[in-house]
């Protein structure tokens, strides 16, 4: 049986991976855009990912989408923030895999103490996507308050207000919105996938 | 449908689509490592010379490099303006509030846009001239060296194939899942906040439902066939380090010392 576990584990990671391209490069799956404010679902996934594969698969699936954000700030960026910011690697990898991580070790913490389980997804998915928030906020905040950045001799210090307003505007509605709609979407899931990987 | 990576491919039989995939990888790696040592206007103008010349060695049409800059024109442009306002020192013409307009920031701003075409231009070739699979072929070859520390080089590369084989096929399901949706009525463009939630859900649990069973099945499939590690798999397709890889390779080192030596210092 070993072995069935592993190709079927194989596989799940390809089709998660297969999920967060498509959502990267498919703005309705991927980006809501409300007003002039775009919500990411993708951390949504990574927390689907997490609550069914396990908080290692899930920390994958982040780096994963992680990895991509990072190319792209090269060769398509989405926006001339990420362009600036998520060229740098610790920025745009780090955040998401840990999105996974917190996540995973909130859900299987909660699952011990909680009887609902929609209020343990609902609650890892909080806080998966405020991790990526807090964190992306974070380390931008550290690497350009001292020094300009490489890549873009701009004085950034007249630009973090800027970056951390945008931010920090998205954060919570996409906290919100992950919070909502992620027991919605992995409790129905979860019931197929414990139905084909029994 | 704009995108990066996939529906991009054209068939040929040009000098860059015989490169192996792990060579034009690497390359275009170096590439971008080597324009960020460009600082002035001739170590810009070696830089784009030799993209010209892997342009045309590519065989594609210059058209299909306009077309896959044109819908990030506004934001390179708007980059652009970013680094002319926001950069500090030379000689200032111009200057209200936090912005100013400097030669500086100017000569600056032009480099940026440079640096911007250059990029976009080795990841079109690459991506133009590559199949995706081959590109996750090229990603297992590069990476083979992780192996010494027990990195799980090839399982990451038959993941990467089987995401980047049904990429597609995800994509054809989504459409169908759209279509099914608004021919009930679900209206996804418009709406409050809870409307676009509420269109979220539907949209979402079919298609990750969709990709667990493609995983069920498959596992199944490739059991059936005798699939037991990803380690000591054989491949349809081989590739080989050709002439040609070394002869680009030499082209673009020996430009990268030029840069070495013209940029200022």
């Amino acid at each position: 049986m070993p072995v069935k576990k592993n190709t079927l584990r194989l596989n799940m990671l390809a089709m998660f991976i297969a999920i967060i391209l498509l959502q990267t490069s498919i703005p309705l799956i991927g980006y809501i855009p409300i007003g002039p404010l775009e919500i990411t679902i993708i951390p949504m996934t990574v927390v689907v990912a997490t609550v069914l594969l396990g908080t290692v698969d899930g920390a994958i699936i982040g780096g994963v989408w992680g990895f991509t954000t990072f190319v792209r700030a090269f060769v398509w960026p989405t926006s001339p923030l990420a362009a600036i910011v998520f060229v740098n690697p610790i920025i745009s990898v780090i955040p998401r895999i840990m999105i996974g991580v917190v996540a995973g070790m909130t859900y299987t913490y909660l699952k011990k103490h909680l009887k609902s389980q929609t209020a343990s997804i609902s609650v890892a998915a909080v806080f998966g996507s405020l991790t990526n928030t807090i964190l992306v906020l974070g380390l931008i905040y550290l690497f350009y308050k001292a020094k300009a950045p490489q890549l873009y001799q701009i004085n950034i210090k007249e630009l973090l207000p800027y970056l951390l307003g945008v931010v920090g505007t998205n954060g919570v509605p996409e906290a919100i919105f992950s919070g909502i709609v992620t027991p919605l979407i992995a409790i129905p899931v979860k019931k197929i996938f414990d139905r084909t990987s029994r | 449908m704009s995108n990066f990576l996939f529906g991009r491919y054209l068939p040929g039989k040009s000098w860059v689509h015989q490169m192996s995939p792990q060579s034009k990888l690497m390359l275009s790696f170096y590439f971008v490592i080597v324009i960020f040592f460009a600082n002035n206007v001739w170590t810009y103008a070696s830089l784009s010379v030799l993209i010209l010349i892997v342009v045309v060695m590519s065989g594609v049409s210059i058209g299909y490099f306009l077309k896959g800059i044109r819908p990030l024109i506004w934001l390179i442009i708007f980059t652009v303006l970013l680094q002319i306002l926001f950069s500090s020192g030379g000689h200032v013409y111009w200057h209200f509030g936090p912005f100013s307009v400097s030669d500086t920031s100017l000569i600056n701003g032009g480099y940026i846009f440079v640096r911007f075409l250059l990029i976009i231009m080795i990841s079109t070739v690459l991506t133009l001239t590559t199949t995706p699979l081959a590109i996750a072929d090229g990603v297992q070859t590069v990476l083979k060296p992780l192996k010494k520390v027990h990195f799980p080089v090839d399982t990451l590369a038959l993941m990467l194939s089987i995401a980047l084989r049904f990429v597609p096929t995800l994509m054809d399901e989504m459409e169908t899942i759209l279509n099914a949706q608004r021919s009930r009525g679900v209206d996804f463009g418009s709406g409050s906040l809870k409307h676009r939630i509420q269109a979220a859900v539907p949209l979402l649990v079919p298609l990750f439902t969709g990709a667990i069973n493609h995983a069920e099945n498959l596992s199944t499939a490739m059991e059936a066939r005798g699939f037991t590690d990803s380690e000591h798999r054989s491949k349809y397709r081989v590739y080989r380090w050709q002439r040609k890889d070394t002869i680009s390779w030499v082209a673009f080192l020996l430009v990268g010392v030029l840069v070495l030596f013209i940029r200022n210092n």
